[in-house]
């Protein structure tokens, strides 16, 4: 049990260290070779650019069809959501990215909620990103931070941007082994490190 | 060499200042900015009868509202006693306490000293007297000072104390409480320590010192938040007045004797508090239903939220709100108990309008994990490392008085609805990011039998 914990603790250290130690890279160049052909894919899909990161926090990469794939959804108005995702070893914790984008449409979209109260079922309906939080630019992205977002983006930190009448975001969950400083470190680094994907190329 | 238990404890306290070492960061993380505490009590100046009362809290108007400020620094030492001779014990208190007065006046520029008194003590050493002379809570039938229960938000395994006596202390000057530790605990030596619990409020501190511990959510904080959860406490309409929670004030209860008449109750908590959880799921609008009651509009982001008496919910509206939602908020459902439900007119004459609050709180965040120091650091589940919380400490007439409040912030309403979650459900105010360790119930005797009361019966 000790040692358990130890070798948890020493993996949060390596995942936290090496991210950190990852170079930050302000100018993107390309989308990098092996993950390319997942996101023109996409891209082709959804009718619209979508947006590869050249870098990701350890231990993830971006392959669409990876390792570490772990959403890969276009719903019927083509808005899309692509997950990476790293279940930590003897509870080192959780690496977990979201990409969406939502062609066409600009404004926050709604979440649907559920609340239980004996056999009553409460529905209704919350903004999917809540509490913005400061904003981050990088080149053509202005990007808004959301810190209370719905769904599969809950308990992350998420920044959301618009590009040529679509709204594009990318989140991360604020759990160990990355601290909420990190986590937005780490979007920091994914936001500067984004490149566009036109869906014919 | 040997070190004597006076030694031991002694070192104790001070090894607790140096693993809280982040608490003397206040002074420099504070700034000037926060305002001065007025003298109004001259040192060696008479005081006023009751020992909960502090005089001289600065009142500043923020969004149109006003809101004390509370002292900056506050400690809270539980004990039990050494097999004292009450007699001397009592003289000895005393004239500790006394010297004290002598040489800091009764404000947060100075320093505020309560000493209250568990159940344990009136049953160990004076039960007879205790008998003849506790306060009695006409409204609950039953003595003024209950026995410490839990609450159904409880998490299983809060533990209920049985501390003799607890010494709450609070100045805006760090040097002023450890003068009073020193005095009253190392010098005294009349208690045992069981605990040491630190902490801090206002300013931009939580924020500021919860940051430099590295506690989770830390930075969710918003900046100059009086509390780690974002909203000012301390606004003057929503703490009882001066002498309200006075035993003989509003006549719920039957002072007997009048041995205690001047004295109040006294309920001590430590409640962990999950800031990540309460600042990533809830946005602004859920964190203001969830803290005040569902749909209340405020600017976005403001910390201030009025609280007066003509803006106080009923359990009607609660009902009938958490009917439609099934969510209540955590001063709605309070103020059904905590409110005065129709004008009164104190014994000395003040006249206490319908919807003034009644409880007096003094409570303040702390970084202890989730004390400072304890003396059974296995029972109390002591961790190295911050841990974000809050040392509830509240004064009430009455121990029932008290449980009434904590059940409506349960969803027990005092007409009798139960408004029906589960325990620490998201819809049931601040709950779902709350958890309480420690509770315990105290009497707090009026300041001429503040030292072991009863004792020369």
């Amino acid at each position: 049990m000790v040692r358990a914990a130890i070798c948890a603790a020493a993996a949060a250290v390596v995942l936290a260290a090496s991210a950190s130690a990852a170079p930050a890279r302000h100018a993107a160049a390309a989308c990098p070779g092996a993950w390319k052909p997942g996101w023109v894919t996409l891209a082709g899909k959804v009718g619209i650019p979508v947006y590869c990161p050249t870098w990701m926090p350890n231990p993830l990469d971006a392959q669409i069809g990876g390792e570490w794939e772990d959403i890969y959804s276009i719903g019927k108005d083509k808005s899309y959501l692509v997950s990476f995702l790293s279940h930590g070893d003897m509870g080192s914790g959780d690496v977990h990215v979201n990409f969406r984008g939502y062609p066409g449409r600009t404004t926050i979209p709604k979440c649907q909620t559920v609340a239980i109260e004996g056999k009553r079922v409460i529905r209704g309906t919350t903004p999917c990103f809540a509490d913005a939080n400061g904003t981050f630019s990088v080149g053509n992205i202005k990007a808004t931070a959301y810190t209370v977002n719905q769904d599969a983006d809950q308990w992350h930190v998420l920044y959301a941007w618009r590009h040529n009448g679509s709204l594009y975001t990318v989140s991360e969950h604020v759990i160990p082994p990355y601290t909420y400083a990190q986590v937005v470190n780490n979007l920091h680094k994914l936001l500067r490190s984004l490149v566009l994907v036109d869906p014919k190329r | 060499m040997k070190l004597t238990r006076r030694q031991l404890v002694a070192g104790a306290g001070a090894a607790a200042l140096g693993a809280a070492g982040i608490y003397e960061l206040v002074d420099r993380l504070s700034g000037s900015s926060s305002p001065t505490a007025v003298s109004t009590v001259p040192m060696g100046g008479p005081r006023p009868p009751e020992q909960h009362v502090l005089d001289g809290m600065p009142v500043v108007v923020e969004n149109g509202v006003e809101v004390v400020v509370p002292p900056r620094h506050h400690l809270v030492v539980t004990a039990t006693l050494k097999e004292p001779d009450l007699a001397k014990a009592k003289q000895q208190l005393e004239d500790a306490l006394l010297s004290l007065e002598s040489r800091y006046e009764q404000t947060p520029a100075g320093l505020g000293l309560t000493v209250a008194w568990g159940l344990p003590y009136f049953e160990r050493y004076v039960p007879a007297a205790f008998e003849r002379h506790v306060p009695h809570d006409r409204r609950a039938d039953k003595p003024a000072l209950l026995a410490t229960r839990t609450f159904p938000s409880d998490p299983d395994g809060t533990i209920l104390e049985r501390n003799d006596v607890a010494l709450l202390i609070r100045s805006d000057r760090l040097e002023h409480i450890e003068a009073a530790r020193k005095t009253l605990l190392d010098d005294l030596g009349l208690f045992e320590p069981a605990s040491l619990r630190r902490g801090f409020v206002g300013g931009d501190l939580p924020r500021k010192l919860a940051v430099a511990a590295g506690v989770p959510g830390a930075y969710l904080i918003p900046h100059n938040s009086e509390l780690f959860l974002g909203f000012t406490s301390t606004q003057k309409a929503g703490l009882g007045p001066r002498r309200i929670v006075n035993f003989e004030t509003l006549g719920l209860v039957d002072l007997r004797g009048g041995y205690f008449r001047g004295g109040t109750h006294m309920h001590l908590s430590h409640i962990f508090e999950d800031l990540e959880a309460w600042y990533l799921n809830f946005d602004f609008q859920e964190r203001v239903d969830t803290a005040f009651r569902p749909g209340l509009r405020v600017p976005m982001n403001a910390q201030v939220v009025p609280q007066g008496p003509k803006l106080v919910s009923s359990a009607e509206e609660v009902t009938r709100t958490f009917d439609r939602i099934a969510r209540f908020g955590h001063s709605a459902s309070i103020q059904t108990t905590s409110r005065l439900p129709a004008d009164h007119v104190g014994e000395d004459g003040t006249l206490y309008v319908k919807g003034t609050a009644i409880p007096q709180r003094a409570d303040f965040n702390t970084l202890d994990n989730p004390f400072a120091w304890s003396a059974d650091p296995k029972r109390d589940a002591l961790v190295s490392g911050a841990a974000a919380g809050v040392h509830f400490v509240v004064f009430n007439p009455s121990s029932d008085d008290f449980h009434r409040n904590r059940l409506a912030m349960d969803g027990v309403l005092p007409d009798g609805t139960t408004l029906r979650l589960q325990p620490q459900a998201r819809g049931q105010g601040f709950n779902s990011v709350l958890r309480t360790t420690h509770r315990q119930n105290f009497l707090v005797p009026p300041r001429r039998h503040r030292s072991f009361p009863l004792a020369e019966l």
